[in-house]
Formats: structure tokens, C-alpha cells, sequence
């Protein structure tokens, strides 16, 4: 037997959470990063304008050196510094007349409003503008690098709760997987314990979550259902052992009387006995053998199949006994009738039923198999003459080793066989009146119903 | 001595007429609960071997109905049944003992004769009645250390006198234990074993009493 890997439901389910929170995460970041990053942009380009414009406004004013001054202190504070130029035309000249430190030749180009381009070996964003009579120029600028970082800030920020969160979560999940789950190790420890020697059902009584409360429920089904089949075949060993007894009895007795006995007709009697005892004892073993055969695990889908041959060959096996004890057989089948049985199942049933007539019809009874459509299937009658089964014990003839009250010796197993054929192939096995006698009683009557088989209805 | 025996089934009721009858009983066989119950209350036997599963009245219910009307008659059951629970019933409800099928022919028949032995109160197995021994296992008497010949029907009706020694047995009674139903019982049958008894054992042994039956006497000197 190969055994399938387990895997741990508390372990994939925080995985899974886990994994799918962290992902969900990541992305709503990714989103809230870009906007971010945006909006810092936007943040930043209306900074540039804004420098651009006031400083366009105090050069033109010309109060140029304490503003440069205090621009250059905000500009150590500033995450994000601002470096800039200011050009002057006069007269067709065109001079420089404030840089910051470090960055000469920012810009000598003519484009106004924004621009990127290298400066220094990075990359640089630049604001140009220049007032109404394009006398004075400036040029701000920042590097791409100082703005990509505090982009990347603002994300990191965010993600930093969502890191600290996960670990945090996962635990959670665990615990919270353990604690519901709690049921499922409740009943299995229920189902380890139990007996399988005397096994019971789990108590019902102990509430257990919607989902889970079916698998007991099932489990308990089965438990009734193995219990139900094993007292079932612990009843048949003892009824059987018990029924082997007697004849094993009656041979010892006889055999010893056989040996005791001086006379030589006394001694052929008790001889005669032995073997009636041997032949009872073969046809209960084989009785008992084809019980044990007709089993479910050897069932296949038999096609519907017409009867009649089968009831043919079953009556021409009997005929001789019938002859011997002067009784008569006689077939009425309807055309037409087919049954769902596997053949080998309906001749062991059919022979059984015949068997039992003719063993308990009395001599010179008439033996009667009919074959009708009955609702919407089919049903097949043993029928005879013979000195019937009162109602009231009816009933119980199906049991296993119950004889009828007669002086006839059978096993007291033909008709549990019929009727475990019948469970078997979900026919129906009714006993009831046989055919009437001259006294204007009835002999005795099994049938088997069988339903219509699917497709021919 | 007589004995009932209730089983249904055939071959074995057969064999076990046969070989009781072998061993020195005379068995009348029953094959249904109800037909023993019609034979008991109406004869007597020394012990009944009843089987459980019977028909139409089963063994337990015919030994509940008899120990109901207070009959100490001793009940050997067989039965294939080997449960305990089934042992502890029989026991509990009257039966003497207990038999599980199969079994042996010279078992049976000893614990019979211990069951009858038991029933009329002697817990030693050989009757000793003056100068007289019979041993009911071996089936031999011995007359003052003597053995004595007997036929099978005299060995009976010496068992019978010696162990209800010092009362009257009445004809009836003698011969109802002594034959089954299939013994064709001639008239005076009894009084030639009697005679034949008497010649063997000395005419002082079983005593007639007129009119009601015989007698075998411990004081074998009484006028």
C-alpha cells in the first residue's frame, strides 16, 4: 500500500495567506509608490517654478547676494538641493551673474520652461525662465538622482509597517488555523481510539463545526455498516458450527453402532445412516460454500437476460428427482421478460427454489415455474401443490438454518441464499400461497420480483 | 430402564436409539417438543436426553414444563450450542447435565447412569443388596462374590428392584420401565423374568406382594 505524502493544513493555509496578503501588499505599494513618485515630481517641478520665478523677481530687483545666501543654507537643509544660474543680456551681451558653487555651465541653452539633460555624468532636471523683456535669465536645476531618492523615501515608508506586518500576521493566521481546526483533532483522536474489535460509534452528542460534523456523520454510517456485516458473518460461523455439529454427532453415533452391532442387518442400517449422514454433511458444506460465494465483490453489470433457458436447464437437472418422489414440473413463461441477474446467481437461485419444492412438496405434488411481467418488471415463481408454510412462520424460513416444520431433512439454507441473490441483484423475494390443492388449501410459493432493468422499462 | 429421547434429527435420533439401546436402555425416541411433553405427563422414565433445537416446542420450554409440574425426572441435554451462557441457562433452568454434540456413545451412556444413580440418592456406582452386586457400568451381578449369568431384560428388572429396594414396585411401573413403546409386552412376561430371577438368585430376593407388585428386600429373611 502506498501511502500519499501528508501535508499540514495549518502549514499551506498561513502559507497560502501569507503569501497572498504579502503579494496584495506589495502591489497596492507599487501603486501607492508611483503616485508618490508623482506627485514628489510635481511637488518638485512646482518647487523649481517657484525658485525660478522669485529669484527671476530679485534679480530683476536687484537684490541679488542675500537671497543666493540664504538659498545656499536652505539648500544644505533641502533633501532635494536646488542648484541655478542667472543670466543677464544687455546690450546684446550676454553675461553670467550668479551660479551655485560647483556648478558652472548649467544650461546654455535658448528653451525655456522644463528640460532634462545630462550634467556632471547624471541626469538633471532643469527650469528655465526669463522675465518680460529677456533681459535676465534663469536656469534652475536638480539632479534626477536627489529626486529619484525621495521618491523612494516616501515608498519605503510605506512598504516598512507592511514587512514589520506580515511576520505578524502569519503568526496570527497559525494561530488562528490551529484554534479552528481544533474539531478535526477531536475526532481524530475519537477515530484513533477506536476498538476494531468492538467498534462503536462516536458520540454525536459533542457539537462539531458544519464541515466537519458530515465526515463524522458518515464515519459513523460506515462504523454501523462494518459492525452490522461482522455480526453478520460472527452469527454465520456460529449458526454454521452449530449446524455442523448434529450431522458430525449422528455420523460418530451411527458409526459406533455400526461397530458395536453383532448382526449383520443391524450393522448394513447403521452403515446406510453413515452415508446419509455423508451426503447430508456434503450438500451442507456445499450449500454453505455457495453462500460464501454468492458475494458482491464478484458482481459485475449483468446485460438483462431472458430467463427461460436458464429455467429449462434448471427443471431437466431436477426432473430425475422429481420422477423418483412421482412429481411433475411444468414451465409457463411469458415472452418477452427479461431479468438483471448474473446467470450463474439466477440458476443457484432458481435450482434452490425447485430444490426446496421438491423436498417439501410431498410425493406426487406438482411443481409449477412461472415466469409473468409483474409492474414494471419481471418476476419468476416457484410454485407446487404441496402442504404450504403457514403465514405466521413465513417470515422466518429466510433465516439462515431455519427448516419448515416437516419431517423432510434440508439444511435450513436454500431460501437465505435466494434472498441474499436477491438483495444482491435488488430483487424482492416474497413467500406466499402455491398453487391450490384439492382440499382447497395451498402449497407454497417464493417469487422474485425483479424491477425493470434501466433501458427497458 | 427406560429412557425418552427428544431429538428432531433423524440420523442422530436413530444412532442414538440404536447405541443406547446397545447399552442396556430401553429408549423410546421423540423427534418434537410438544410429543415429549404429551409422553411425560402421562409415563414415566428414569432419565429424558433432550435436545435443544426442536421443533414445534423447544428443549428449553419442555424442561421449564417440567420442572414446572415438580418432575425430578434427571434431563441430559445435547445441544450444539457451545456459548456459555447457553450452558449456565440449561443448568439454571433444571437439566442435570450437559452434553455438546458430537459426542461419544459411552459417554452419554455413563453420565446417564450417573444421572440415575444421582436421581435415587446412592453416589456409590455399584447396588449392593444383601449377598447381591450389580454393577449397572459393567452390567454384571455377582451373588456372594459369585458371577451370575443374567439376559439383558432380567439384568433390567433386577436394576429396577435393587435400586427401589424395600418398596413395592407395581406391575405397571415395573413394566413401563422396563419396555418401550415398540416392545411387543406379552402378558406374563414379567413373571417368568421374575421366576427366572428368583431360580438364579435364591427365592428370598424379590418378594411378591399380592394383588399389587414385587418387592426386592434388604432383609432377605423376612417371613
Amino acid at each position: 500500500m502506498t501511502v500519499t505524502p501528508s501535508y499540514s493544513l495549518r502549514r499551506r493555509l498561513v502559507w497560502l495567506l501569507t503569501s497572498s496578503v504579502a503579494a496584495i501588499w506589495v502591489l497596492s505599494t507599487l501603486v501607492v509608490y508611483q503616485r508618490a513618485h508623482r506627485e514628489a515630481d510635481e511637488l518638485l517641478d512646482s518647487q523649481l517654478t517657484q525658485v525660478a520665478e522669485t529669484l527671476l523677481a530679485i534679480v530683476a530687483g536687484g537684490e541679488v547676494d542675500h537671497f543666493v545666501k540664504e538659498l545656499h543654507e536652505n539648500a544644505r537643509r533641502d533633501p532635494v538641493p536646488i542648484t541655478f544660474e542667472v543670466w543677464r543680456t544687455h546690450d546684446g551681451r550676454t553675461e553670467r551673474l550668479v551660479t551655485s558653487p560647483g556648478h558652472a555651465e548649467l544650461q546654455t541653452g535658448t528653451t525655456l520652461g522644463f528640460s532634462e539633460h545630462p550634467h556632471h555624468g547624471t541626469n538633471w532636471r532643469f527650469y528655465a525662465a526669463q522675465d518680460s523683456e529677456a533681459e535676465y535669465r534663469v536656469v534652475v536645476g536638480q539632479a534626477h538622482a536627489s529626486r529619484e531618492r525621495l521618491a523612494r523615501e516616501v515608498g519605503l515608508s510605506l512598504l516598512r509597517p507592511a514587512a514589520l506586518a506580515l511576520p505578524l500576521m502569519a503568526l496570527t493566521v497559525w494561530w488562528v488555523v490551529g484554534r479552528t481546526l481544533r474539531p478535526v483533532d477531536v475526532v481524530a483522536r475519537q477515530v484513533g481510539a477506536l476498538d476494531a474489535q468492538a467498534l462503536a460509534p462516536l458520540d454525536e452528542s459533542d457539537p462539531l463545526p458544519a464541515e466537519i460534523a458530515p465526515l463524522r456523520t458518515a464515519l459513523n454510517a460506515l462504523v454501523r455498516r462494518v459492525t452490522e456485516a461482522f455480526d453478520n458473518e460472527r452469527r454465520f460461523t456460529a449458526d454454521a458450527a452449530h449446524e455442523l455439529r448434529t450431522p458430525l454427532a449422528a455420523l460418530k453415533v451411527q458409526a459406533q453402532v455400526a461397530l458395536r452391532t453383532q448382526t449383520a442387518e443391524g450393522r448394513q442400517h447403521a452403515l446406510l445412516q453413515v452415508m446419509a449422514g455423508v451426503d447430508r454433511m456434503t450438500h451442507l458444506v456445499e450449500q454453505l460454500l455457495t453462500l460464501a460465494r454468492v458475494d458482491p465483490a464478484n458482481q459485475t453489470k449483468p446485460p438483462p437476460l431472458d430467463p427461460a433457458d436458464i429455467i429449462a436447464s434448471v427443471c431437466a437437472e431436477s426432473l430425475p428427482q422429481a420422477e423418483l418422489q412421482k412429481q411433475s414440473l411444468s414451465v409457463d413463461v411469458a415472452p418477452g421478460c427479461t431479468v438483471v441477474v448474473t446467470a450463474a446467481w439466477l440458476q443457484i437461485a432458481l435450482r434452490n427454489l425447485v430444490d426446496n419444492a421438491l423436498r417439501y412438496a410431498g410425493e406426487g405434488a406438482h411443481i409449477q415455474v412461472r415466469v409473468a411481467a409483474s409492474g414494471a418488471g419481471c418476476s419468476i415463481t416457484v410454485a407446487d401443490d404441496g402442504p404450504g408454510v403457514a403465514p405466521a412462520l413465513r417470515p422466518q424460513l429466510g433465516a439462515r438454518f431455519v427448516r419448515g416444520e416437516v419431517e423432510e431433512e434440508g439444511c435450513g439454507l436454500g431460501l437465505s441464499i435466494v434472498s441474499r441473490i436477491a438483495a444482491l441483484c435488488h430483487a424482492r423475494l416474497e413467500l406466499g400461497d402455491g398453487l391450490p390443492r384439492a382440499d382447497g388449501g395451498h402449497g407454497f410459493a417464493a417469487t422474485l420480483h425483479f424491477s425493470a432493468a434501466p433501458g427497458h422499462a | 430402564m427406560r429412557i425418552l429421547l427428544v431429538e428432531d434429527d433423524r440420523l442422530l435420533g436413530d444412532g442414538l436409539q440404536a447405541g443406547l439401546t446397545q447399552a442396556g436402555y430401553a429408549v423410546d425416541w421423540l423427534r418434537d417438543g410438544e410429543a415429549a411433553v404429551a409422553a411425560l405427563s402421562t409415563e414415566s422414565f428414569a432419565a429424558v436426553v433432550l435436545d435443544l433445537g426442536l421443533p414445534k416446542r423447544d428443549g428449553w420450554s419442555v424442561l421449564q414444563w417440567l420442572r414446572g409440574r415438580h418432575d425430578a425426572t434427571p434431563v441430559l441435554i445435547l445441544t450444539a450450542r457451545d456459548q456459555l451462557e447457553d450452558k449456565v441457562r440449561g443448568l439454571d433452568l433444571g437439566a442435570d447435565d450437559y452434553v455438546l454434540k458430537p459426542f461419544d456413545l459411552d459417554e452419554i451412556a455413563a453420565r446417564l447412569r450417573a444421572l440415575v444413580r444421582r436421581a435415587h440418592g446412592r453416589p456409590e456406582p455399584v447396588i449392593t443388596v444383601g449377598e447381591i452386586e450389580l454393577n449397572p457400568a459393567a452390567r454384571t451381578v455377582m451373588r456372594a462374590g459369585q458371577a451370575v449369568e443374567l439376559t439383558p431384560r432380567e439384568f433390567d428388572l433386577l436394576h429396577l428392584l435393587l435400586q427401589n429396594a424395600n418398596r413395592v414396585l407395581t406391575r405397571r411401573a415395573l413394566e413401563e420401565q422396563l419396555y418401550t413403546w415398540n416392545d411387543a409386552v406379552d402378558s406374563n412376561a414379567l413373571e417368568v423374568h421374575i421366576h427366572h430371577l428368583r431360580r438364579k438368585l435364591g427365592s428370598e430376593l424379590i418378594r411378591t406382594v399380592r394383588g399389587v407388585g414385587y418387592t426386592a428386600s434388604t432383609a432377605a429373611a423376612l417371613p
